[in-house]
């Protein structure tokens, strides 16, 4: 989808297709989310196929809906690819679960990923995007979008303490999760695709476990802290593990690349902001927070209603699954003035839910963070100025707003600061 | 090779809680990965065959799969 919109359109939303992939693939829903948000900020629809969904695209509707477990599930599943089939690990995976047993579920793996946690892990980042950078460097062309891909797995490769030969296999997967009607991973049919990669992320990280525990390994690696740890005196089991380490691989193999793609894509738009940031390095951390508002990769979650319930000016039926429009929130003219201006020195970007809100706030935001900004101090001090090499490319999913090509060409600072 | 398909049916319905014909697909009586992953591993230890991941997932009927379990054993 487009991140920058075209021109303010008078949008008929009688028969309007939140699901309809052209729109994110070739097309621009920002001008349909300003007039949803606007006049239908609760918007009924009802797929081909009988399913039924309603949208909230309000700042504080979506703010609402992922935060408050009381009135909005998250046990029957949180994905909207998968509305309408029940989440067959609610209760176990940390996405699929309500507090109280949520909270529980979270703890051994949120005290790895804090803020302080991850510090220890910076100069490694930054040792990775250094050499991430590299091949840009010479002037030729580099697709920034498909290199990302692999970023994640060289950040959190090491720190999960996956071996970097099993990492393009476990980025397939992911990619197929996300994407399983893509003709690039369709293997009979869609369900049967995400079994298999399901199934098969599952597995490694399972008999990662396995292994490890049978060599009575020790290391710093996160997967050998949840094979450790006793959360109210038990060990947790191999399928909590196995899906603790699918959760990880998941939330950040599928958002970082775009976020850094769709950043990088706003700074070639508007070379003034390059400029500024690149003079002054101390804005890096609000120009990161910038890019999460404006690419907003994981563009929606959904709950289910759990009683009727009232919401921005209309009724859902017990039982209803609300789809929670993040990229359309992080464009609230109420929270944010001007709201499709990019603008790196924004007061109050920070605002952005682009990482969730209440209890299953992303968990791997301080990493998510701290790589985003290693990543652009390492940009701008490197690159004078980047310039577009060919059409970006988006990607074909209403659940994940990214880029599947990005080409450009970096000019090289004749002295690195 | 039919109580062969029966007998997988029984696995499956102990899975799924459910009854579970020969002829079903295991996605529409829902199956998923995490019941997938519980079968696959006990049909390894009940008839020491190892099914692959991919051509279970495919073959999506009892009758199908104890049809791969044959081809395990004679194959092997
Ligand atoms: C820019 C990058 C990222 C974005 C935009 C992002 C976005 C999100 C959002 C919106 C949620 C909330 C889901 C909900 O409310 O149901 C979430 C949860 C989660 N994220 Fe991220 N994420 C990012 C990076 C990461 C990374 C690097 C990791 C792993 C280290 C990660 C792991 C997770 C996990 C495990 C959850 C579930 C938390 C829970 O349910 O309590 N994410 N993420």
């Amino acid at each position: 989808m487009r991140l920058t919109p075209g021109p303010a359109r008078d949008v008929d939303l009688t028969g309007v297709d939140l699901f309809d992939l052209d729109l994110y693939g070739s097309g621009d829903p920002h001008p349909l989310w300003d007039v949803m948000r606007a006049r239908a900020p609760l918007f009924h629809q009802v797929l081909p196929d009988g399913r039924e969904f309603w949208s909230v695209t309000r700042y504080e509707d979506v703010r609402r809906v992922l935060s408050d477990h009381r009135e909005f599930t998250s046990e029957r599943g949180t994905v909207p690819t998968h509305l309408g089939t029940d989440d067959p690990a609610a209760g176990v995976l940390m996405t699929s679960t309500d507090p109280p047993r949520h909270t529980e579920v979270r703890r051994p793996l949120g005290s790895k990923l804090t803020a302080r946690a991850v510090r220890v892990w910076e100069e490694r980042i930054r040792a990775t995007v250094v050499r991430f950078l590299e091949p840009a460097l010479d002037g030729a062309v580099f697709d920034l979008a498909e290199q990302a891909l692999l970023l994640p797995a060289l950040v959190t490769g090491p720190l999960l303490g996956i071996p970097e030969k099993d990492w393009e296999e476990l980025v397939r997967l992911t990619a197929m999760v996300t994407a399983p009607s893509d003709p690039h991973f369709l293997l009979g049919s869609e369900a049967a695709t995400l079994a298999i990669s399901h199934h098969e992320l599952l597995t490694y990280v399972r008999d990662w476990a396995r292994t490890h525990r049978a060599a009575g390994q020790e290391d710093e690696s996160l997967l050998h802290h949840l094979t450790s740890v006793r959360p109210g005196g038990e060990p947790l089991s191999d399928e909590e593990i196995a899906l603790d380490g699918y959760s990880i691989l998941l939330g950040a193999n599928v958002t970082t690349p775009h976020t850094v793609s769709g950043t990088v894509e706003a700074l070639m738009e508007r070379p003034e902001q390059y400029a500024k940031a690149a003079a002054d390095p101390t804005l890096v951390p609000n120009l990161v927070e910038e890019g999460l508002r404006w690419t907003s990769a994981a563009c929606n979650f959904m709950r289910y209603a759990v009683d009727e319930v009232e919401i921005a000016g209309g009724t859902v039926p017990a039982g209803g699954a609300v789809v929670a429009w993040i990229g359309s929130g992080n464009r609230d003219a109420s929270v944010f003035p001007d709201p499709h201006t990019f603008d790196i020195t924004r007061d109050g970007a920070k605002r952005h839910g682009a990482f969730g809100f209440g209890p299953h706030f992303c968990i791997g935001a301080p990493l998510a963070r701290m790589t985003l900004r290693v990543f652009f101090e390492e940009l701008l001090a490197r690159f004078e100025s980047l310039e577009p090499a060919g059409e970006p490319q988006h990607l074909r999913s209403y659940f994940i707003a990214g880029l599947t090509h990005l080409p450009l060409t970096g000019k090289k600072r004749r002295t690195t600061p | 090779m039919g109580s062969l398909g029966q007998e997988i049916a029984e696995l499956w319905g102990e899975h799924l809680g459910r009854e579970v014909g020969v002829e079903d697909d295991f996605f529409t009586i829902g199956g998923n990965s995490l019941s997938g992953i519980k079968i696959i591993e006990q049909v390894t230890e009940q008839y020491g065959v190892t099914l692959s991941v991919r051509d279970f997932y495919l073959a999506q009927t009892p009758a199908r799969v104890a049809e791969l379990i044959e081809q395990g054993r004679t194959g092997a």
